[in-house]
Order: structure tokens, then sequence, then C-alpha cells
């Protein structure tokens, strides 16, 4: 065979444009994902990251949550006016929490920390952001405002469940991320005053209702929702102010049938003061994650069924209402022996094919009547988190605590009157107290505020253990910190009294 | 310069140095190849014309010329480790010839990277197998059969048909997922092997130290198996065919509690449970397991003449799989073909493809609810089936896996062209490209029910999907390597010299496309997704791509066949690191000493080889995702303004920006030896391998906010050390008869050293009881943390009976029949602190025995396997998300009650009975690997109807397995490897939570009947 003898130079060849290929072979960036320091330099970005700041609103499931299932357990199934209900052997975990039986290990627990959390990161990232974008400063400031709205609502949820904690008011710098400034517990005041500051941030840059689009925070609930952070601190004139201006912004009012709050025709009314949006889409899971679905009812045999049948209104709660009162059964689906015909027509055939005796009406979402694209779990219910009936009840309160018992009921007997109830009578400030906090048990029934309005009012205990929960005064007030969380900061984040 | 020129320059220096220069009139001389019966060429034969001084070696390629004027001279052919020859000229000029070996194991050729040595001059350390020992049993990858076989490898198997085993090389040598060697076949660097059919395997050689893998640098950090495929020799072609057909069934199965047991445990451990009364006695596992068929077909086709070499070969295999409705059909062609342009010259191609089709379970899913659902309710009764799911939130799993068709068909094309030229003997210049093409698509119809009456027995529960739903994936990667090699090769005297120098170059671009449509019909010719209702169509698309350059170098040097040195070197960059940290520098050496050459040693006697090795090398891992140090976006996150449907993003993940590589460092030294004639050999090795900013996912604290709470980073440094025995006898009693058996023990000893940020690593979610392993120092990687258990509390008077030192009990709010818990720290209470650490999956030794005869026509093998010393979390056990969930029927049997005071299992088990040494079982096992008979036609039978070989054997993998552990097996894959993104394939368990059993496919057992046919 022949000897081939000029190949060499091909090669060296080769060696040469190889040696020159140089870095940028190796200098790859992501695929199909935006870079941070894409980011930095669109002027879009930073409203983008406002956007995803809401979106977060929507996480649920069984993973980090902000309102599904695991935020209904903890805001509701763990007060007197809701049992977990479902089959009695479903969803363990959040039947520890119903009968005040759970430890720091429980998973809701953990997953409504590490959701808030995430919600938290969110703000930060879109408040690191915003003041990089070229947007004018009102503009700026109102997008700023709405992303502090939101932290400070995460916060509050964050405060009432499990007490002081961590403070993350900024991204942290990877360096600080494992310091103790951000890996120790933060005093519950330290809190309230980042929230009460975000939140009168929001109050002084964000648009009133009508001036801004709907869905956005407005300026009347940054003053609703830093009111009622007042009134958690018994700062009874602010809260009083607060409420007041909303009131005075002549922009709200209460719908006058009770039951279409909740219903798609009340969603952004009149009455609401805000609420996370939701919607359809061809993916069909423009929704928060097991909400209404988690607490549709559910079916034990013959039909096929709306839901869980989780968070069941307590027979407790349906005798809390006086005769009459309409909203009873707009908050109450009670189902009868032969059968109940909800709102939309739809009947549930008899009480022997579902499995528990009521659920929550607010939840219900007609799949017939109602925007509906066909994933249960995402099913499009606007939650409204606050509405002009609270903020009455809200007025009233703090009317009462600072002494200006008239104006506590007139708006009292607001409330009242849509019920279909004759006006209260006042018998002075104690009694009126008593009956402002009868008012918002029923009015806000399965709205996810009893739980924390009773340990707010010291009432908790004592209520608890008559509806037969484990409850233990200084100690169940609060949620334990996740034991996870705690060993993952080596022991830095020191474990609520009682949880030890 | 011209060519001509600077080849002359060369020449003449050579030619200066050596001395070798020939002299007198040239004549015609005679050629010829060597070759040992594998067809491989043999470089370095010594040639000699008997009765002169006059002589030559061999070149790489095996061939030779020779000057002889006598044509009827004898040429002698001898080499170390074959058995001498004598060839009469007879006036030929072409003298081809084949050597056998006397003593294989020594003189084997072993691919060492870019380019092969004989084992007896290795400096560092290699294992090898070859194709036959790996054909020869009924697996589906090329990995299992290697297992058992070679000390210093640990493979752990699933029975899961169409996966790729995880394989261990010397320990733990990774904390991340991407603990898996890398593999190389046929110079295709590769992560996946499952598209290699193990009849084209010719060798399998395993680097096992850095001395010997530092030469793939930054990949090499867990091993390199190196994967040879067969090739065309020269001769008549060779047609045969191999087949074997059988079936697989489990191997060992987890009882479940019957009715009777249910109902008597949730007496006590749900009393409000109302139990349906179907009178039904479900064993699910029986419902979903079967005896599958597993079939092979291979046809190959090889032969060739001095100028083209072919092999050729087609393969079929089906296997049914153990679970229900599973499949798995795989059809492969190989092409290697070698065309000898010019004697100086040589074009190799080998090409293979593979088509799979694989009918999918979601056997997490399946497993995980088959071992939950209550034997109260029946599977089906009148076409309907059980509702599972309304009485104990547990889908029915029959009706998940009949309500779904889920099939993957994966393509793949991998291949290698390389062209190598010599212009002189000594040099050798190779360029070669390789391809790895894969795609792949995945249809999968999900087909819509309700949770009523027309599905089930009676409505309720969560298992319904109103809607069907069709999901189409296609997935495509390319990855191409470029390797350019020089080799120079030359014995100057008693010097022999081999040097290497190259560089490579590598990118991997992939790209993935999965749309879905809901309403759908359910029948497979509308399976496209043009039949499903528009409105619900969406989509999405994802991407990757990588790229990876590297300079190498390697200097092997030998002086009289005695003294051995061999360094090497090797700079990698990585597009998976920051600029700043991209280069990695990975050097070696390693000398050798072969004691038995030495004038001094006794020749004749019983030793017939002996040496002693000694290296060290550092290696790298760049096994990650793409972009872990770049932070990124994640956009169209969707929100409504005033109705309007609007996009938002967010910062995804938390990011180390300044990522790293991990280097690992390690020692090895060997003793080798062969007695009586190399019918004894054994080889000893003591290694100690250092990993320091090991690559790891950890979790991080929530406040954080990232989304899922983990990310990776440089954590920590740990050591594997460990001792590697092999030892072999082999024997020809008589031309008819001869045996062989042999063994090798691997002890290994994994410690973390060091935690980056102090902060020790915290794994292994079990459900309520968090996590149950902690990666701390002193401590075995992924070491299981938790409370000790001491027993049961039998009575009331044994709880008030344990107390700490001050009197204080212990468990005040105990009853009887709870788990008693050791006050470690003696502080009156039970709770985190208390937690001991209670051994690892790694095990402390595991070993591999194996046999074999051969009598006349009949050969029969066995060989077992087997670990030691680790330990099993059962955390299927543990891992209680109902009070409803069954038992395992030995748990119901012994468990404590009011009429049985049992003092080993606790009366009932939460969800949050914490973590303890009770749910920490013993993972030893032995088992019978393989066992084969086998029956040979005599030569003269197969003389008379014109066949080479014909031979029909029995076999079975896995037929008898000891062990202690209660679950499925103690061999665990956490889960099956990731079936997207075949190029980046790795098992998704992380050495952080190894040996949690959730719902592992069982090991399987093979039965199977096969026949060989050469002709």
């Amino acid at each position: 065979m022949k000897k081939l003898n000029y190949i060499p130079f091909v090669l060296i060849g080769s060696l040469v444009i190889y040696a020159a290929c140089g870095k940028s072979f190796l200098d790859i960036p992501p695929q199909g994902r935006v870079t941070e320091d894409e980011i930095r330099t669109n002027p879009t970005a930073s409203i983008d990251l406002v956007n995803g700041v809401y979106n977060v609103m929507w996480l649920g499931g069984f993973g980090p949550d902000v309102h599904g299932l695991q935020f209904i357990t903890l805001t509701s199934i763990s007060s007197d006016d809701a049992d977990k209900g479902s089959t009695p052997q479903d969803y363990e975990p959040a039947l520890q929490i119903d009968n005040f039986i759970f430890t720091a290990t429980n998973p809701i627990v953990q997953n409504y920390w590490t959701g808030l959390y995430q919600a938290i990161a969110r703000c930060n990232q879109a408040l690191d952001k915003l003041p990089l974008s070229p947007l004018e400063a009102a503009e700026k400031n109102r997008l700023i405002g709405e992303v502090r709205f939101l932290r400070g609502y995460f916060y509050f949820n964050l405060v009432r469940t499990y007490g002081g904690v961590p403070k993350l008011d900024r991204v942290p710098t990877p360096d600080e991320a494992n310091s103790d400034e951000f890996q120790t517990r933060a005093t519950a005041d330290v809190i309230y005053e980042l929230i009460i500051s975000d939140l009168q941030f929001a109050v002084d840059n964000v648009p009133l209702k009508g001036a801004t689009q709907v869905g956005r925070v407005t300026k009347g609930a940054a003053q609703m929702l830093l009111g009622k952070v007042y009134m958690y601190r018994k700062n009874w004139q602010k809260a009083f102010e607060l409420s007041q201006a909303v009131v005075n912004s002549g922009l709200y009012d209460t719908l006058s049938a009770y039951a279409d709050i909740w219903r798609a025709k009340g969603a952004n009314s009149i009455e609401s003061i805000f609420e996370v949006q939701t919607g359809t889409n061809a993916a069909c899971n423009a929704a928060i994650e097991l909400y209404a679905n988690s607490q549709g009812i559910r079916a034990r045999k013959g039909w096929s069924d709306f839901g869980f049948g989780f968070n069941n209104p307590t027979a407790d709660l349906a005798a809390a209402y006086e005769p009459g009162d309409k909203r009873k059964d707009a908050t109450i689906i009670t189902i009868l022996p032969n059968g109940t015909v909800l709102w939309d027509g739809f009947r549930v055939p008899s009480r022997d094919s579902v499995e528990n005796d009521r659920y929550s009406y607010k939840a219900y979402h007609s799949r017939t009547q109602e925007p509906y694209c066909g994933s249960p779990d995402r099913t499009p219910k606007n939650l409204r988190v606050l509405r002009y009936g609270e903020l009455l009840l809200q007025y009233a309160e703090a009317a009462n605590e600072a002494g200006n018992g008239g104006e506590a009921l007139a708006k009292l007997n607001i409330v009242r009157k849509r019920a279909g109830l004759p006006p209260a009578v006042s018998g002075g400030q104690a009694d009126l107290r008593q009956k402002i906090w009868k008012e918002r048990r029923v009015e806000l029934a399965m709205e996810h505020d009893r739980f924390w309005d009773l340990v707010r009012t010291g009432r908790a205990g004592a209520v608890m253990r008559a509806h037969g929960k484990a409850f233990m005064d200084n100690k169940n007030e609060l949620f334990p910190i996740p034991q996870e969380q705690i060993v993952l900061s080596n022991n830095r984040l020191k474990q609520n009294p009682g949880y030890d | 310069m011209k060519p001509g020129l600077l080849k002359y320059v060369a020449v003449l220096m050579l030619f200066l140095c050596t001395g070798l220069a020939q002299a007198g009139p040239p004549a015609d001389p005679v050629k010829g190849t060597v070759r040992d019966k594998e067809g491989n060429p043999l470089p370095g034969v010594t040639i000699q014309i008997k009765g002169t001084n006059q002589g030559t070696v061999t070149q790489p390629d095996g061939t030779y010329s020779l000057n002889v004027t006598d044509p009827n001279a004898i040429l002698v052919f001898s080499y170390i480790g074959y058995t001498p020859q004598e060839v009469p000229l007879g006036g030929r000029a072409v003298v081809d010839l084949v050597l056998e070996s006397s003593a294989s194991e020594l003189n084997q050729v072993v691919v060492v990277g870019y380019g092969t040595r004989r084992k007896r001059d290795l400096t560092g350390s290699v294992g090898s197998v070859s194709g036959d020992a790996i054909a020869a049993q009924p697996v589906n990858t090329a990995t299992q059969g290697v297992q058992g076989k070679l000390a210093g490898v640990q493979i752990i198997s699933s029975g899961a048909p169409g996966s790729q085993p995880q394989v261990r090389v010397r320990g733990t040598g990774s904390m991340l997922a991407g603990a898996e060697p890398l593999y190389v076949v046929d110079g295709v660097l590769t992560n996946d092997i499952r598209n290699i059919n193990t009849t084209d395997i010719l060798t399998m050689d395993v680097l096992k130290d850095a001395s010997a893998s530092a030469i793939y640098g930054v990949r090499a950090a867990n091993g390199v198996i190196i994967i040879t495929t067969k090739r065309g020799r020269v001769g008549k072609m060779e047609v045969s065919y191999n087949m074997s057909v059988g079936w697989r069934e489990v191997a060992s199965l987890v009882k479940m509690a019957n009715s009777a047991q249910y109902t008597d445990y949730l007496k006590d451990a749900g009393p409000n449970v109302t139990i349906p009364s179907y009178n039904a006695d479900s064993d699910w596992y029986d419902a979903l397991l079967r005896k599958g068929m597993q079939q092979t077909h291979n046809v190959s086709l090889s032969g060739g003449t001095e100028k083209f070499l072919y092999y050729f070969n087609v393969g079929y295999l089906t296997d049914e799989g153990i679970v229900r409705s599973n499949k798995y059909d795989r059809f492969t062609i190989r092409s290697n073909n070698e065309w000898n342009i010019a004697s100086n010259l040589k074009f190799v191609a080998q090409v293979s493809y593979m088509h799979n089709t694989t009918q999918n379970v979601n056997l997490a899913e399946v497993y995980n609810n088959t071992y939950r659902a209550a034997p109260v309710i029946p599977i089906t009764r009148d076409g309907k089936y059980g509702n599972t799911s309304a009485f104990q939130n547990v889908g029915n799993p029959i009706l998940s896996i009949d309500k779904v068709n889920d099939r993957y068909k994966e393509n793949r094309l991998q291949g290698t062209g390389y062209l190598e030229y010599s212009p002189w003997e000594f040099i050798k210049l190779r360029s070669s490209m390789s391809a790895n093409q894969g795609f792949q698509n995945r249809r999968r119809y999900n087909v819509a029910f309700l949770n009523n009456e027309s599905t089930f027995l009676v409505a309720g529960g969560n298992q319904q999907r109103p809607e069907s739903q069709l999901t189409m994936v296609k997935e495509e990667g390319t990855e191409w390597i470029w390797d350019n090699t020089v080799t120079f090769q030359k014995k100057f005297d008693r010097h022999d010299l081999t040097v290497l120098a190259g560089f490579t170059s590598q990118e991997y671009q992939g790209n993935y496309l999965e749309g879905l449509r809901r309403n759908v019909p359910n029948s497979p010719d509308l399976w496209y997704l043009i039949a499903g209702d528009p409105n619900t169509s969406t989509n999405t698309a994802d991407g990757d791509k990588y790229a990876r350059r590297s300079w190498l170098g390697r200097i092997n040097y030998s002086y009289a066949d005695k003294y051995l040195l061999t360094a090497s070197f090797r700079n990698d960059a990585s597009s998976r690191f920051p600029s700043d940290n991209r280069n990695g520098y990975f050097p070696a050496v390693g000398a050798g000493w072969v004691i038995s050459e030495e004038p001094w040693m006794p020749k004749g006697g019983a030793l017939s080889f002996l040496k002693l090795r000694g290296s060290w090398g550092r290696i790298g891992n760049d096994n990650i995702s793409s972009n872990l140090y770049i932070l990124t976006a994640n956009s169209g996150l969707l929100y409504f303004f005033g109705g309007t449907p609007t996009l938002g993003t967010n910062l995804a993940d938390i990011k180390d920006r300044n990522l790293k590589w991990e280097t690992t460092e390690e020692y090895d030294f060997g003793l080798e030896f062969a007695f009586l004639d190399s019918r004894l050999t054994g080889e000893v090795n003591y290694y100690n391998k250092k990993t320091k900013d090991a690559l790891v996912t950890v979790k991080i604290p929530g406040l954080l906010g990232d989304p899922d709470n983990e990310y990776t980073t440089n954590a920590g440094s740990f050591v594997n050390k460990g001792w590697e025995f092999t030892v072999g006898w082999k024997d020809n009693i008589s031309e008819d008869f001869s045996y062989n058996i042999g063994g090798n023990l691997t002890l290994n000893d994994n410690e973390v050293t060091g935690l980056n940020q102090g902060q020790p690593l915290f794994r292994g979610g079990v459900g309520q009881q968090g996590n149950i392993t902690k990666t701390d120092n002193g401590q075995p990687i992924g070491s299981f943390f938790v409370l000790d258990a001491m027993g049961v509390f039998p009575t009331q008077g044994a709880i008030d009976a344990y107390v700490n030192k001050n009197g204080q009990k212990i468990q005040p709010n105990a009853q009887p029949g709870d788990l008693q818990y050791r006050d470690v720290n003696d502080d009156g209470s039970i709770n985190d602190l208390d937690r001991i650490y209670a051994g690892s999956y790694q095990p402390k030794f595991y070993y591999g025995i194996n046999a074999g005869l051969a009598c006349k026509g009949i050969d029969f093998s066995m060989d077992f396997y087997g670990n030691a010393g680790n330990k099993i979390y059962n955390g299927k056990k543990a891992f209680r998300y109902e009070v409803t969930d069954n038992v395992e029927a030995k748990y119901a049997d012994r468990r404590w009650t009011s009429t049985r005071p049992s003092t080993t299992d606790p009366r009932v088990l939460y969800g949050n009975t914490p973590a303890s040494t009770y749910f920490v079982e013993s993972g030893n096992f032995f088992r019978l690997n393989n066992i084969t008979l086998g029956y040979s036609l005599p030569k003269r039978i197969l003389d008379n109807i014109k066949m080479e070989k014909i031979r029909i054997y029995l076999t079975s993998q896995n037929l008898f397995t000891s062990k202690r552990f209660s679950g499925f097996s103690p061999e665990m894959i956490s889960s099956n490897p990731k079936q997207d993104g075949f190029l980046s394939l790795q098992n998704s368990s992380s050495p952080l939570e190894a040996g949690i059993e959730l719902s592992p496919y069982p090991t399987t057992r093979t039965y199977a009947l096969g026949l060989n046919i050469t002709f």
C-alpha cells in the first residue's frame, strides 16, 4: 500500500484554528432564560417583577403555600368557625391543627412559612430592581408602594402566625445570607414596624381606586390594612383615622346583596377593597391552587363532586347567627336530608350522597354560571382579602375603643341593616365591644379572620376550649417555627414557647 | 519547510540517537500483521530470524516488515505472556500470525484513554471485563453485567426495564447526583450507555484510580468506564446468531396486611374510621405485578481483508417488565468498519443506532399507592374500580395505570470516525470526530374519568380527571466531540517510550418542546394535538447548551520491562463555571517496578510475575447543570389587571455565583502477582481519595425565599480510602477439562472531613419525619441521623419506670405500645438533641465470587455478589400519609396490642412518629448473581454440518438472594433515571439521601434459555 504524507499539515492547520477559537466558545449564556443582567438593562423588567409579586398570591397546593388549602387550615380550620371536614381520615396534618395536637414538624406549618418567605423574596427582588428603572418618580413610587403593600400583607400574616420572624427587608448578598442578621428572629415589634412603614409608604404613594387598574393595590386598600394593623397594635386613634379615610373617600359601599360578594358578578364590586384576581386561560391555571376546590362539596355516592370537602362551617357558627340573618345562608351550604339546591340551580342529591353537613358558600364557585375552564384545582375564584363590610366593623371597633361610641354604633348598624337585622343598641363601651366582636364573627365567617381575631382579642383560649380543642394558653396563640427551619438555621431560630 | 525535508531531518535525528541505522542493499521484505485471538493487533512482538541476530518488532498496528535473504528461513515470534511460535517462511512474502496468550491476564491490552497499554505495563489501577462475560448474562445494560466482577466497583441495579444501574467506583466520589462514572464508548464521552447492545462489546475497562483516569480530567472524578466495541478481523466472513428467551419475576416481595390484620390495626390507629363493608381482601401487589417475558435476538456478520475489516450487528430486545402494562423494546444496529487506505493511513468508522419504545408507568406514584391501598377495598368488581381515594385518599393504582397511555420513543445515533496516519512508524496522528445524537418523543394520553359510579363502586374522592389530556413531547440533543492526538512510540534499546499529546473540544446543544391539549377523544388514531380542544392548547419549550475545551498529554516510559513510569496532564475548561473559575489543571504520575524481572529474582520457581506500583493524580467533576452560577428569571407569570392578562417575572433560584471545580486527589498503591505459570493471579490495592470543594445541592433556609429551598454549591471535603483484593485461579487439567475460581473484596471507608460553611447538610425528607440524614464531619456522607429506639413500652409500668437521673419521667405522655427512645443527653425529654448516627447506605465492604468449569462440551459458571456493613432506612414504612395507609403483614403480626404486649413493634405508626432506629435496617445481602449451564456441540458434528459453533445454555440472573432487609430490595436507586434529557441522564438519587426506600422498582429474577450459533 502507498504511504500518504501530506496530512500533518491539515492537522497542524486545524490546531491553529482551534487555538484561535478562544474563550468565546465557552461563554455560553443560559438557553431560554432571561438573566439577571438582562433584567437590569430592560426598562420594563421592574414592572414585570412587580407583576410577578402579584402572581405569587396564587401559590397553593401541597408545597409552599400563600393562599391555598394550607392557608385555609391555619386561618380557618384552626378556629371554632370551621372543622377540618372531608372524610375523617383525609389529610391528617390538617386534623392535627384542627385539634391542636400538631408539633413543629407539621408540614402545613412548614409550607406556609416557606410560601410566605417566597412571596417576600419576590417583593424584595422587585424592590431591589425598581430603583434602577428609568420610569418617572411618581410611577416608580406607585410600583414600590404596591410591592411594599404586598410585603406588608405577607409579613402581617407571618407575624400573626408565628410571632417575631426573621426580618428580610432586602435581597441579602451571598455573604450576608447566612449571617445572624437574617438567620435569627426579629421581635414581633420590629416586624410590626416594618409592616407599618411598608403600608404607610403605600398609603402615601399609591393612587385611589379608579385611578389605577382594577386588581392593583389602591390607597384605600393600604389605608384599610394599615388601620387593621394598628387595630392589632391597639393604636385605636390611628386605626380610626385610617378607616375613616377609606369611608370618606366615597369610593366604597356595601353591596346590597351580601351573597353576591362571593359570586363572579360581585368580583371587584363597590364592596371590594383588595382581592386576589383570577381568570381563565388556555392552560387553565390562572387561579389560586387548591382554594375553592379544597373547600368544595365532597361526594360520598351518586354524583361527581365539587371538591375535597375541607373547611366545613361548624354547627357552632351556624348557631351564632341571629334569626333572620341573611348572611347565614349566604355563608353556609347546609346539606338537607333530601338534597340542597344551590344558587346556580345545581342540586346536591341528598345528605347521604355527601361527606359533610355543611360547606362554605363563600368558597363555592359555579361551574355552569361562572367562568370555569375545567381544572378543578385551579378554580378561578377571586379571594376577597379586604372588603367594605370588614372596614365598617374595624371602623366601629376603633371608634368604640377611642371613645366614640356613637360613630361605632352607626357603622355597626350599616352592617346589620344589610344583613336584614334590627339596629343594635349600645349598652356602653364594653357591651358594644362584645357586639362588634360578635358581628365580626358572623359578617366575616369563613373569610380567614376568625383565628387571628380570637387571639387578637384575647378570647382564643376560652372559646377554643369551649369548642373542645386542646388549645393551651401562652402556647397555641402562635404556631411553632417549623422544625426543619430551626435545623437549617443551625438552631439560631428559637422555637416559640411550649413547642420545644 | 517542505514536508519531505521535515521528515528527513526527524528521521536523521532519530537514527543518530539510536544508532539503529541499517546499512546494506534493500531486499524485498517479508511483511505481515500479528494479532491476538480477539483480532487485536499486537504491538511490540519480537520477530527474529532463527539462528541469527536479525529481527524487528511489530508496530502499534501489529504490522512488521523484515528483510530476509533466505526464503527458507524460520521466523520466531515472541511476546511476553504469549506462547512463542516458529514459522517456516517457505518462500512466502506475507506472514500473518495469531499469537495465543499464555497468561492472558497480565498481557491483556487495556484501553487507557486515547491509547492502550498492556496490563503488565500499567502504573495505575485498571479493571477489565471481557464482552463475552457480559453478553453471557441476561442483562439489558452492560454495566449490570459487571456487577461483582471487579474490586472497587460497586454496582446497584434496579429491575426497571431500560434503566441504567448506579455505579460507585471506590466509594461515593461525589455528593452530587452526578456521582456516576464517565462512559467512553469508542471515544464518545457519555453518561448513558443504555443504547449499547451488550453483544457488541469487546471489552469494558474501568479506570479506577486518579492516575489512570486523569487523562479525562474534569469528567473523571467518579471513575471512567471505557467500552470498546467489536471489530472485524481478517479472514472469512463469520456469521453468528445469538438469542435468548426467558421471563422475569419479582425477586422479593413485601407482604402487606390482609383485611383482617388491617381492620385489627385500624381499631387502634383510627378508631373513628368506618371501614367499608365490601368483604374484600385485596392483594394490590399481586394485581400490579406479573411475570414479564424477555427476549433478545442478535445477528452479526464480521470479517475482512487486509484493506477492509467489518463488523455488523442487528439486535432486538424486548422486556415486558414486571409491572402491569410496562414494556420496553429496543432495536440496535452497529456497523464498525476499518479501511486501510494506505499502509500508513487508516480510516475507522464506528456507528450505532438505537431505537426503543417504552410503555411507561409512573412508578413512583403507582408503587406508593400500592403500598398504601387498603386491602378492604376491592381492586375492581363488576367492571368498576374500588374507590381507595374516597376511603383513604389513595388513588387506586390499578386505575391510574389503566387510565394512562404513556409511550416513549427514543432514537439515538452515536458514532465516531477517525483518520489515523503514521508518517513514520513511530508517529501516529489521529483526528477523530464523534457525534452523539438523540431524538425522543413521548405521547402521554390521560383518559378522562369521573369520581362517580360510572368509574367506581362508590363516588367520591379526588381520583378523577374530568377532561382527557394529551401531552406530546419532542426532545433532541446533539453533541460533538473532536479529538486530535499525536502518539510517539519508540523502543530505544531497552527504553520504551510512548508520548501522547492532544487537544479535544466538545459541545452539546439540546432542546425540548412540549404541547398539550385537553378533550382529545380516546382513540389511538386521534392521539394528535389537532384532535383536541384548541382553546386548551398550551406549550412549553426549553434548551440547554454547554461546551468544554481541553489539552492533554501523557508520557509512558519503561526500561527493560522492569521500571515503569507514567505521567499525564490535562487542562480542562468548562462553560459550566464562571470565567474566573473555568480552568482546571489535572496532573498525574505513576511508577511501577516489575520485581519478577530483576535478575536476582529466582527464575523458574512458583512465582511468575510480581509488580509493585504507586501513583498520584488529580481529577475533577463538572457534572452539574449548565447555568448554576447565573441568576435567571422565570418569565410568563400571569396575573390579571382590569381583567387583562398581564405577564410578570421573578428571579428564579438562588445561585452560587462563585461556583468552582470539585477536585479529587488520589493516591494508589498496588501489588500484582502471578504464581504457577500464571494459574494463580492476584492484586492488592490501597487507595486514598480526597475530594474537596465537593459540589452539592444543599437545602437552604426557607426565609431566603428560594422556590425549592435548595441550591448547588461547593459544600465540603471528604475522603474515601480502602483496600481492594482480587485473586483468581484457573487451570486446564486436560484438553477437555478446565476450571477457574476467583474472588474480589473491597473495603471502603467514607468520611466527611470538612464542610465549607461549617454547616452540616440535612437531607432525605421522609414526610413529617423531616430530614433523616445528616452529612457532617467525621461521618460517612448521608448518615442516618435519628432517635435511638430502644423498643416498645409493654406496660404503663415501663413508662413510669423510664426516668432520668433526677427521677423525671422521660416520656410521660407515652402510652403502652409506644416506642421508647433513648434520652441521649439525659435531659429528661426526647427531642432532636437525642438523635444519633445510625449508619449509612454506603457498605463497609462488598465482594464478588466467581467460578466456572468446562468439561468436554459442557460449560458451567456462577458468580456471587454481596455487600455488608450498610444500612437502609425503611422510608415507605415511616412515611405515613394517612392513618388508613396499609401496613406490612409482618408488622401487623408483631405490633403491640393489649393482648400481645410486644416489645419490638409499636402499637400504631403515625405520620408524626419520629424518625428513629426502628426504621433503620441492615443493608447486608449476598446473592447468586448469575448461574449458567451451557452445552456446545462437539467439533466433529459441527464439521459435518459446516458450523463453527452451536451452544445452548440455561441461565438465571439473581436466582437466590440472602438479605436481612424487609423491603423489596437492598439495592436502591432512589428513582428511575431521569427520562427526559438523554445525554444528561443521571439517577436522581443524591448520595446525601441514599438508601431511603420509598418506591423502588423491585429487583427481579430472570430465567432464560439461550442459543449461540456461528457459521
